[in-house]
């Protein structure tokens, strides 16, 4: 049986009220999902909780997975939604708090995201690893769209047409984001290493 | 980095959607442009330490949203409905028994079931039969007592009999009135005795018919705590 036909029988067990079946299929992506959310939010915390809104998405948008599509692509569609949301989330309350009162623009609104983990040591958020930590440490020089990108491309190797369809953009606009991505990321790469 | 086509070459190289033939065209515009060469090389190096990455352990949560857990719970009526209700059906069964006085009785023939009256029966019975037990002692211990009382009495008299002819011989005619008083006091004192000791021997018998009695009240007192029982 094929990874796709699993997917179709756990999904279509979890329909019929299967508990063990979802759990099943949660067990075969939530490793993907997780880290997937802990790279764009830069802590456990909100990528936990970012995880199960998206679990919980899924779980409530089930019957309408027609399997046009695979089940990864559909699941990181909800996943892309929901981290969008997180970031809206993020910014309405530290607009709220800051009383700045400032306009803002909506590249601004998705960088309230990470804006909570920017000014901390990413070490202490990602224990396991010193890449992971250094990894994080480098994502967070970039706003929300472009880290998202760089996500769903380099992490999740979708291509620049489904990255557009989840964005609602074109595929140009995804493919200059992206490189607009690289060339920050090279740059803080190159005063790193200057530094150390 | 001077070329123009920078920043549309470099996305389109990590685009896996492209043809066979626009990815020759890349090829070839590498081959000949350093400042692409240069930018590919960058990417690249970024993109493998970006790869770097170790997947982090996903920490412990509710996998399963309570809507389903829920509705696995409900799709197994069978086991909740028992494990509901197998409680309230076995009091309820209690209930039953205590008030129609149910009782099961385990025989050689195999199992009788009674609903209600019979332990009532059964205390009126043993009451009854510790009745007749009583009436048949009394009975018994009274004739055993008559004979007992005549068997002393006759053998008093002949013993006394014994002796005044005895003593008849001895003295002669002289002291007959005085042997006439002797044997009054002699029937007198015989009379007594045989009253005490037919009293005694009715303190005993009456001994055994309080201990009959008290089996009586123990047989009451424990089928009054049988029907208190729930």
């Amino acid at each position: 049986m094929s990874s796709t036909d699993q997917d179709e029988a756990l999904i279509s067990a979890a329909l019929d009220g299967s508990a063990r079946a979802w759990e099943r299929l949660v067990k075969r992506y939530e490793s993907r999902v997780y880290n997937f959310s802990l790279r764009l939010t830069g802590n456990q915390t909100d990528a936990l909780d970012l995880m199960q809104e998206v679990f919980l998405g899924v779980y409530r948008n089930l019957h309408r997975f027609r399997g046009d599509s695979q089940f990864t692509t559909w699941l990181f569609r909800i996943a892309h939604n929901k981290a969008v949301d997180m970031s809206r989330r993020k910014y309405m309350v530290t607009s709220l708090s800051s009383l700045a009162g400032q306009e803002q623009s909506d590249d601004d609104v998705l960088d309230h995201i990470t804006s909570d983990t920017g000014e901390q040591d990413p070490q202490r958020l990602i224990s396991n690893s010193q890449a992971n930590a250094e990894i994080i440490g480098y994502l967070d020089i970039l706003n929300w769209e472009q880290r998202l990108v760089v996500e769903l491309k380099v992490f999740q190797s979708h291509t620049f047409d489904e990255i557009a369809q989840m964005q609602d953009i074109s595929a140009n606009t995804a493919k200059t984001r992206f490189y607009s991505a690289l060339k920050l990321l090279k740059a803080h790469m190159e005063q790193r290493h200057e530094l150390s | 980095m001077s070329c123009h086509e920078t920043s549309t070459l470099i996305p389109d190289y990590f685009d896996e959607s492209l043809s066979l033939q626009q990815r020759s065209a890349i090829e070839a515009h590498l081959h000949s442009c350093g400042d692409c060469q240069e930018a590919l090389a960058d990417a690249k190096s970024i993109n493998v330490h970006l790869r770097q990455w170790q997947d982090e352990a996903v920490p412990q949560w509710q996998r399963v949203p309570a809507q389903l857990r829920r509705k696995a719970e409900s799709s197994r009526p069978r086991f909740s409905f028992w494990g509901q209700w197998a409680p309230l059906a076995g009091a309820f069964v209690m209930a039953v028994a205590v008030m129609f006085n149910v009782q099961l009785q385990i025989q050689d023939n195999g199992l009788t079931l009674a609903f209600g009256g019979t332990a009532a029966i059964d205390a009126d019975t043993i009451a009854a039969q510790l009745e007749q037990f009583e009436a048949q002692q009394r009975a018994a211990q009274q004739q055993t007592l008559q004979v007992l009382s005549a068997q002393i009495e006759e053998r008093q008299a002949s013993n006394n009999a014994r002796l005044l002819e005895t003593v008849i011989g001895q003295f002669g005619d002289s002291t007959t009135r005085s042997l006439e008083q002797v044997m009054a006091y002699f029937e007198a004192q015989r009379a007594e005795d045989l009253q005490l000791m037919q009293a005694s021997y009715q303190r005993l018998a009456d001994s055994d018919f309080q201990t009959i009695r008290s089996m009586q009240q123990l047989a009451n007192y424990v089928q009054y705590q049988g029907s208190q029982l729930p």
